[in-house]
């Protein structure tokens, strides 16, 4: 067994009651009413958190009626919450399961704001259930990228953008619908969002990847006491002390090793060493190509998390990136990350190392409930083995 | 005499259903040099030449050949450019050869990606990019006149990060918006300042082309042809008529029945070329039923595919695989992006593999292109637990071997058996673990990367005096 932080436990028995966790010990026996599972020579974790995804929002990414991340007219901008659209029937959800992901942070894309992407929601992977774990974890903006010319065409306007949000949203008072100055630039809706965030501490997760945004960022946050999670982060590395002493938190794809736009010209593998090694809070999501980022939102953050240990980042490093640093991050700590007692039983049992990408979970648990193994790739997988090739009777015949 | 015969012995190939007139040929054949048929000249030719390399022996390697064996503590030698010798017995080696111990270390062949726009895609992508990329013509449909080779920015420093996943060979493809997107080029990975200094000499040209959504929402989006599957189809089999009748023309003219040399139409010589299957067909299609549909459009037009790309629903027709000698060239685990993969599955490569198919797999992706091994591995992992036996020299062959096959290079590389080129890949440990490296890495002998040797890891010209990429932030405008 290997706890969040590293910690390992060889013959261990874990013990989950009623959906949660109630002891870890080493060679203790199990109780007398319990199911038992053998687990000997398997490595045995919690299960995993990517910390940037669309699940529960899309279905085929290139069909806008199943993409429910990004919202291209209306009033909505910071007030775009995703948590109404979340689909629990969603096929993506049994494969990312399946590959030992059991919470998801899930984060909008895209309002008609300059700035404002709306805000994120941490969903369980629990297909079929209730799969939202907490709604409004996180206010989402971006800076910068390639469509900047939706924005104006600078930067700077949209730091200016944000500031004055921030700023019209402290002098905002709910009670007093004159309070409302006739200029006011963000409207009713999402100045009231905008309010309930700095009210309830809600943090801000910024989509920057160049060092200029990012120290903008910390700045910006600074200012209006604002919480700041980065996501992106490309170039974080280069302000790595900066971004720990504000005890600002990235959310990095450990994949980006290319100066593919000239917002990241830094991009290098040892991003995720390097910010850990100088005390930043780090976690995962890999795009690949955006195909990556909720289709197989499972394998491939672990597959990204053995490619930053593979660039330096110590293995215990890696999975609390999986585990409990996300689950700070976004504030579920309380309930996911750990296997200490009381935490929702999350658990992955490995058939080999998790952070290699032929690996596959053997078992997954999430809140003590044991998932299914189906899914619509194993059900193509069956129906169309090699054992069937001499089949007369088509393919639909089959289960 | 001679060039007409090789004329119709292609056509007997390609085509044959097609009737050759042989008893009409009475007039005089003209005289010709092969070189000279518009089809199979060679205006902007390969300028590479190996660069310096020592003779070297690697010795106590674990070694995956790519022709689907494994060595333990095997020693291999590397002299003028190629291997001579793979054995697990001493090899006895003239002084001044460079001696490598890989005591626990893996050696497989350079790795081949048969899918690449490095350098066509190129980093930095820019604003203007997402306008007008260097990947895709747009402007028609049907473009088989252009040559991708003319869009590589060789300075792409995505070439350097393949490099250090060991890949040592890349074609580069135009992108599928087209039905019919152009010529290949396939290159080495060797830093240089001009594509005809990477292009490997005498490498066959391929052509892409693509089925199902990408040409159909590319082109009817915007109220152009093709806007449908079944115009699709129809576009490409216009574009064959044609070209057959431009073939006859030059029949004809070689003949002799004809007087009048074919004026050259940079179109129909690249779906000549095909037709005489000198030109190797790359097709980008999903599914299943398109993949069938296309099998009975290239009997009927009369050339062979020789792979199909991403071929996500390959594992459902693998028996039309096989009758039609087509390969599959495939992802590890790519899904439901797009309606026509919806049905991706990870077993794809192994159950395909199986039957009996020639498989490979591909990055598409200058990201995916630096870790082919693991996809591989992963490839390889799917079958296993859907029970089949793959072994590691097996599943190698995805990315070395049977992706020569399908450039038409194998007899040159791909594997490393004596006579063929010196292109490998020194590993740090098992080539599919995630946390192994390519240590070195030869092309025709020449240590082209080291891991360990920062003058031996090229650098784009665009990656220097970038503040942002430099270690000291101060260090750009520093004396260096």
């Amino acid at each position: 067994m290997m706890d969040a932080s590293g910690g390992r436990i060889d013959d261990a028995t874990i013990v989950i009651r009623d959906g949660h966790y109630e002891s870890v010990a080493r060679g203790a026996p199990p109780p007398s009413d319990a199911r038992v599972i053998d687990a000997a020579g398997h490595l045995v974790t919690p299960g995993l958190m990517n910390a940037d995804t669309q699940l529960g929002l899309v279905e085929v990414s290139s069909l806008p009626e199943t993409r429910d991340y990004g919202v291209n007219r209306g009033p909505l901008g910071a007030a775009f919450d995703v948590q109404y659209g979340l689909n629990a029937n969603s096929m993506l959800l049994p494969v990312a399961l399946g590959d030992g992901l059991t919470r998801a942070a899930t984060s909008p894309t895209a309002t008609p704001d300059p700035v404002f992407l709306g805000m994120g929601a941490v969903l369980r992977v629990q297909p079929g259930g209730d799969i939202l774990d907490r709604p409004r974890a996180a206010m989402y903006a971006g800076v910068g990228g390639l469509d900047i010319r939706r924005e104006g065409g600078s930067r700077s306007a949209q730091w200016q953008l944000l500031r004055n949000a921030f700023d019209e949203a402290k002098t905002f008072n709910p009670s007093r619908s004159a309070a409302v100055p006739r200029d006011q630039l963000q409207n009713a809706v999402n100045i009231a969002a905008l309010r309930a965030m700095l009210d309830t501490h809600m943090p801000l997760a910024i989509r920057a990847t160049r060092e200029s945004d990012i120290r903008q960022a910390v700045a910006l946050a600074r200012d209006y006491h604002l919480r700041l999670i980065v996501v992106g982060g490309s170039e974080a590395w280069r302000c790595a002390d900066l971004l720990a002493a504000n005890k600002v938190a990235v959310v990095l794809d450990p994949e980006a090793d290319i100066p593919w736009t000239f917002d990241d010209l830094g991009s290098r593998a040892g991003n995720a060493a390097m910010l850990v090694k100088a005390g930043v809070t780090i976690a995962f999501s890999v795009s690949g190509n955006t195909i990556q980022l909720s289709h197989n939102a499972g394998s491939a953050v672990r597959e990204g998390a053995g490619l930053a240990v593979a660039s330096g980042l110590p293995y215990a490093e890696a999975l609390k990136a999986l585990t409990v640093n996300p689950a700070h991050i976004f504030d579920i700590s309380d309930h996911y990350g750990s296997m200490a007692r009381g935490q929702d039983a999350d658990l992955v049992v490995w058939d080999g190392d998790p952070l290699e990408p032929s690996t596959a979970a053997d078992v997954v648990f999430v809140r003590g409930v044991q998932a299914g193994r189906v899914t619509h790739q194993s059900l193509l997988r069956d129906r169309y083995a090699p054992s069937h090739a001499q089949d007369r009777w088509p393919a639909a015949y089959r289960p | 005499m001679k060039l007409v015969s090789f004329i119709l012995a292609c056509f007997v190939v390609a085509s044959a259903a097609e009737v050759i007139p042989r008893a009409e040929a009475a007039p005089a054949p003209r005289d010709h040099d092969k070189a000279s048929l518009p089809w199979l000249s060679d205006p902007y030719p390969s300028t590479y030449t190996p660069l310096p390399r020592q003779d070297t022996l690697l010795v106590n390697a674990t070694v995956l050949d790519g022709a689907g064996r494994r060595f333990e503590h095997a020693n291999l030698l590397m002299r003028n450019g190629k291997i001579v010798a793979l054995s697990t017995t001493p090899i006895s080696v003239p002084a001044g050869t460079e001696t490598i111990d890989a005591k626990g270390r893996w050696v497989t062949p350079g790795i081949i990606d048969v899918h690449s726009h490095d350098g066509a895609f190129a980093a930095p992508f820019t604003s203007l990019d997402l306008e007008e990329s260097d990947v895709s013509e747009t402007s028609r449909p049907a473009t088989p006149d252009v040559w991708v080779e003319h869009s590589i920015t060789v300075q792409d420093p995505s070439f350097a990060r393949a490099l250090a996943g060991g890949v040592t060979t890349l074609q580069i493809l135009p992108g599928s918006n087209n039905l019919i997107g152009g010529r290949s080029v396939i290159v080495k990975n060797v830093p240089a300042t001009t594509v005809q200094a990477m292009k490997f000499p005498g490498a066959p040209y391929g052509l892409k082309m693509a089925c199902g959504e990408s040409p159909k929402y590319a082109f009817g989006e915007k109220g152009k042809f093709p806007g449908s599957r079944m115009g699709n189809v129809a576009g490409v089999r216009d574009e064959f008529l044609e070209a057959a009748e431009y073939r006859q023309k030059w029949l004809d003219y070689l003949s002799g029945k004809r007087d009048k040399r074919p004026d050259d139409d940079l179109k129909e010589d690249t779906l000549v070329g095909v037709l005489n299957g000198d030109i190797r067909v790359h097709w980008h299609c999903y599914r299943a039923d398109d993949m069938a549909t296309l099998f009975d459009l290239a009997k009927e037009e009369g050339f062979h595919i020789t792979a199909f790309h991403h071929a996500v629903e390959a594992y459902k027709i693998p028996q039309l695989f096989v009758a039609n000698h087509t390969c599959a060239v495939v992802w590890s685990d790519w899904w439901g992006y797009k309606m026509e993969a919806l049905d991706g599955i990870r077993e794809n490569a192994a159950f395909v593999d199986a039957a009996g198919v020639c498989v490979a797999l591909h990055s598409d992706s200058p990201w995916l292109g630096q870790r082919l091994t693991l996809e591989a591995g992963k490839a390889m992992a799917s079958g296993r637990r859907a029970g089949l036996k793959i072994s590691a020299e097996h599943a190698i062959q995805w990315v070395t071997l049977n992706s020569a096959k399908i450039l038409g290079l194998d007899t040159q590389i791909g594997s490393l058996e004596p006579g063929k080129n010196a292109d490998l890949v020194l590993w740090s440990g098992d080539p599919f673990s995630v946390y192994t490296k390519a240590d070195q890495v030869f092309i025709d002998g020449a240590l082209v990367y080291d891991r360990n040797d920062p003058a031996r890891r090229p650098r784009s010209d665009f990656e220097l005096g970038e503040p942002s990429m430099s270690d000291k932030p101060a260090a750009v405008g520093d004396d260096q």
